[in-house]
């Protein structure tokens, strides 16, 4: 059977002006999981930013989770779904066959029966992690697949936008404290 | 030190559930002692889209949103059981639950210059990595506080 395309050319034009619009990262990335929600009617989204020091998928925002799924415990990158090609999205169309889960008995109690993975990274290096939580059996089409594979390159480049942005006015935060009197 | 008026920023996490549990242990025997709970939730995006039936579909989807925002509420009240079982009054517990309107460090920033408290309690999960893209909370919290008892639990 031929996967169907759900991400037409509206979708994807308001997935991405939302992350252009966003003045900040956290706004930016959890209307980005409502939209993504929103728009291929599944249950839920999260993105994750990759800790390097301790391997653990940090959330940065998420949408149509449960309190109590969110705080399963630690996700960490080798144990859950872990991408060892960059450029490849994974797939898991049932999650009742797989073995490629952290915590498979909390999503089939949280009702999620698929999961799509799709790297962010920067640089050819992982920096994060956009996952899409369905609640039926979920065959993605080749093009859907390639679309987001754009859209989460899209969010690296937001995430470390935003980065030089922070460093950018801690820098002038450092310099605002300069009193005047140095300056003479 | 005058009355204790708490703001407790609380978004379920384990660290907010350790920051609940310090200001258990330090207020909840201060006489006449307030807390205020507050969670600020991102509000559905609308996004002009001219003659296109996308946003409407997107509405459809998105009505359990205001569901999602309900379990939410219904959580900050577990949270205000907790804090009545250990001994705050119920007339000294409010919940403030309202959806975003600068981001979470300018709006707790603003509660807390209204002046309406006189503690903020945060929390900060060592090394989180959000932080270095998304900026500290806390920090921002405690460079804006001005007559304000500033407590980070970690």
């Amino acid at each position: 059977m031929v996967a169907e395309d759900r991400i037409n050319m509206d979708i994807y034009k308001v997935v991405t002006r939302a992350i252009a619009a966003s003045e900040n990262l956290e706004d930016m990335a959890t209307q980005l999981t409502q939209l993504l929600v929103g728009a291929l009617g599944i249950k839920g989204s999260t993105i994750f930013v990759l800790n390097p020091a301790t391997e653990e998928l940090e959330a940065l925002a998420s949408f149509g989770l449960s309190i109590s799924y969110m705080n399963k415990g630690p996700v960490l990158v080798k144990k859950s779904l872990d991408h060892q090609l960059i450029g490849e999205a994974i797939v898991i169309r049932d999650v009742t066959k797989t073995d490629r889960l952290q915590y498979p008995e909390d999503a089939q109690k949280e009702g999620v029966n698929a999961i799509v993975s799709l790297p962010i990274s920067l640089h050819g290096k992982l920096i994060g992690v956009l996952r899409l939580y369905h609640y039926e059996q979920w065959d993605v089409s080749e093009r859907d697949l390639d679309s987001l594979m754009i859209l989460s390159e899209n969010i690296g480049l937001a995430l470390m936008y935003t980065r030089l942005l922070q460093a950018l006015k801690s820098i002038k935060e450092t310099v605002d404290e300069v009193h005047p009197i140095w300056l003479d | 030190m005058d009355t204790p008026k708490i703001l407790l920023p609380y978004n379920f996490t384990s660290y907010d559930k350790k920051a609940l549990d310090f200001v258990c242990r330090t207020f909840s025997d201060k006489k006449g002692a307030e807390v205020t709970l507050f969670n600020a939730y991102t509000p559905a995006p609308t996004i002009e889209m001219r003659g296109s039936p996308i946003m409407e579909q997107m509405k459809n989807n998105l009505s359990y949103l205001s569901q999602r925002v309900k379990e939410q509420e219904d959580a900050l009240h577990v949270v205000k059981n907790h804090l009545l079982g250990k001994g705050f009054s119920e007339d000294n517990i409010d919940i403030l639950f309202d959806p975003k309107n600068r981001d979470v460090a300018g709006d707790i920033i603003d509660l807390a210059q209204a002046g309406r408290f006189n503690v903020v309690v945060l929390n900060r999960k060592p090394g989180k990595i959000a932080r270095f893209f998304a900026g500290s909370v806390s920090s921002k919290v405690v460079a804006a506080s001005k007559n304000t008892t500033v407590c980070i639990v970690s």
